[in-house]
């Protein structure tokens, strides 16, 4: 390969690679910032709630969609998502 | 003699096998019958908890009589059923009946690589900070480590639309088999699976360094395979997906 086309893919690469690095502004995991509880949407048995280290009720909702059952969502899409029973909901529900 | 009985559980046009006996005579074919029909129905209940998506496509009846099929041409060899349902999309790519639904088969690896990422070793994923540190010239030789629960499905039909929507909605929403084939990206960065929807050219990008490619070497490949191929989209989605696990340089650095 021609030097300096090597030259140019290499600063391609390097440019891109740190051009990637600045995009990825929360990098890993979502953190419990980006999240909310929204209730009324958790699958039976499928509950993420907890209260505080060593005790958990996750994994304890009994029915598919329990009002008082939460599940982390990403922040903003608790309202949207979509159960038979209407929309999931930041506040406690009594249902089914 | 356990060789004997268990080649006769799994196949039904076999005899109830000799040593077989209880109070009502020896060979009681009804009772054996009864115990070979749990077999298989425990193993079924394997698979549909294994393909949901597939369950929920083509319904319990087709889903049950489909996967005894499987069961009989394939019994599990290992005594782990955590393993069980590996052949599952190559069988369901053969399997006549479920011709008229050609995207099946891909829908089931995307499953079957959930879960095999639900399963696989833990590793924590580098953050973007863990990888600023690299000097400019060392990057086009850099190596990444990707996480033991990475892997790359890649389908002519738009298989992760079809197992998003029917693994997630109360309802399923309308996908266009025509609107071309997409390819999606599975790992457990934490305790959660994750399936993304891989951009244009990924496949051939991640393949590559999932084969140990240096960066400049998988960007080659995949600019190759797709001109529409962008690095710092698809390097920049790969360290937000949580997929890299480490890297090192040719004869230097290793994290």
């Amino acid at each position: 390969m021609d030097k300096s086309v090597k030259t140019a893919s290499t600063l391609a690469v390097a440019g891109a690679f740190a051009a990637a690095l600045t995009m990825v502004a929360t990098p890993g995991a979502v953190s419990a910032a980006d999240q909310e509880k929204c209730y009324g949407i958790a699958k039976k048995g499928e509950n993420d709630c907890k209260a505080g280290p060593g005790t958990s009720c996750a994994g304890t909702s009994t029915v598919d969609y329990q009002g008082n059952a939460w599940k982390l969502v990403a922040k903003g899409t608790c309202t949207t998502v979509k159960t038979p029973h209407g929309p999931g909901s930041l506040t406690e529900l009594k249902r089914p | 003699m356990q060789r004997v009985f268990a080649r006769s559980v799994l196949d039904a046009a076999r005899t109830v096998p000799d040593g077989v006996t209880s109070h009502t005579g020896p060979r009681p074919k009804r009772r054996f019958d009864v115990y070979r029909n749990n077999v298989y129905v425990s193993l079924i209940d394997v698979l549909a908890g294994r393909y949901p998506v597939i369950l929920r496509l083509v319904g319990d009846d087709f889903f049950r009589a489909a996967a005894r099929c499987f069961v009989e041409a394939c019994p599990p060899r290992s005594p782990v059923l955590m393993e069980y349902g590996d052949g599952f999309a190559a069988f369901l790519e053969e399997f006549e009946p479920a011709r008229p639904l050609p995207y099946l088969s891909d829908v089931a690896r995307l499953e079957w690589a959930w879960n095999r990422a639900y399963h696989a070793a833990d590793r924590q994923p580098l953050s973007a900070d863990d990888l600023a540190p690299i000097a400019a010239e060392d990057v086009p030789r850099l190596v990444f480590e990707l996480l033991p629960s990475v892997s790359v499905v890649s389908s002519p039909y738009p298989v992760f639309s079809i197992w998003s929507t029917n693994i997630s909605d109360v309802e399923v929403e309308p996908i266009d088999l025509a609107s071309g084939g997409e390819d999606a990206l599975v790992v457990r960065p934490h305790l959660e699976v994750e399936v993304r929807r891989l951009p244009h050219g990924a496949v051939g990008f991640v393949s590559a360094l999932a084969e140990g490619a240096c960066l400049a070497a998988a960007c080659e490949r995949a600019m190759a395979e797709s001109p529409e191929f962008d690095l710092q989209t698809n390097i920049a989605g790969l360290i937000a997906s949580g997929a890299i696990s480490g890297y090192r340089l040719p004869g230097g650095t290793e994290i």
